[in-house]
């Protein structure tokens, strides 16, 4: 565990409101690797864009043994230092604009995904 | 010696780093034992899984010392002191939930030797002061904390 610290891993997220159950694992291993002194990164493309637009993750329940929402999950990401990051031509997928998403997420073009999954330790995709 | 904030326990003789949830006992052959709070067990919810880190480990305070996961929640365990591991709580690995049960005794997570002791105590709180900063933390956030069955009673 101790040689894992300072490693890089980008988490890739395709999966959006549609498929609740399918948002909660990749979310949970960005916040455990942040736990573990990792740098990381989730990449939201594909269906995983719609997660994003403001007012929607709160909506989404994850567990209901806990309560525990879409939203939550994101701002335990976003506590932890995981940096939130959307792929720019998935937007239109959604007919959403920047306005539309939640203020803690930084857009970026698919350029910047083959860069970061070169630079990154290990991708995870989802 | 024991106090309760909204149903969190709070041992009065412990030095505690609130925002952390952690806490830090100093022990006679100059090595301190380093925990998380009730309120962090009550938080986290039953603990399914504790591993901390390395005997031989040099952390700076506020340096992860452990992690810990439970079906809602996984996130470190901060020192609240600068020093070096040397010793870590094995049973935790095959017992996770004595974190909940007994947070401050047989719940303990690492014994420290520290480089910084009475500087890094300064930053910590303790006795009433301890009890006033968690009033507060409790009352702001809506903790109220609840505890397992097999909780150590007090």
């Amino acid at each position: 565990m101790d040689d894992l610290e300072g490693k890089k891993i980008l988490v890739i997220q395709t999966h959006g409101v549609e498929a609740p159950t399918r948002t909660y694992s990749p979310l949970f291993y960005a916040v455990a690797a942040a736990a573990m002194e990792m740098e990381v990164m989730v990449w939201f493309t594909m269906n995983g864009t719609n997660q994003l637009r403001k007012g929607v993750a709160e909506m989404i329940k994850l567990d209901p043994s806990s309560n525990t929402c879409l939203k939550d999950m994101l701002q335990m990401c976003l506590d932890s230092d995981v940096e939130l990051r959307v792929c720019q031509q998935s937007l239109n997928l959604w007919n959403m604009t920047p306005d539309d998403l939640i203020d803690e997420v930084e857009i970026l073009g698919a350029t910047s995904i083959i860069d970061l999954a070169l630079n990154y330790d290990h991708v995870m995709y989802f | 010696m024991i106090s309760k904030v909204n149903e969190c326990v709070l041992f009065t003789n412990l030095h505690y780093k609130v925002e952390d949830n952690t806490w830090v006992r100093v022990n006679d052959d100059g090595t301190v034992t380093v925990g998380m709070t009730d309120v962090a067990q009550s938080l986290a919810g039953p603990v399914l899984h504790a591993k901390a880190k390395k005997v031989g480990t040099v952390r700076k305070k506020g340096r992860p010392i452990a992690t810990v996961e439970s079906g809602k929640w996984v996130g470190p365990v901060k020192s609240p002191i600068s020093g070096e591991i040397v010793e870590i709580n094995e049973n935790l690995a095959s017992q996770a939930t004595l974190l909940n049960k007994s947070p401050y005794n047989e719940g303990w997570v690492v014994k420290m030797k520290p480089s910084a002791l009475e500087e890094d105590l300064a930053d910590l709180l303790t006795g009433e002061e301890a009890v006033k900063a968690y009033q507060a933390k409790v009352d702001a956030d809506g903790i109220t904390c609840t505890h397992i069955e097999g909780t150590e009673e007090y």
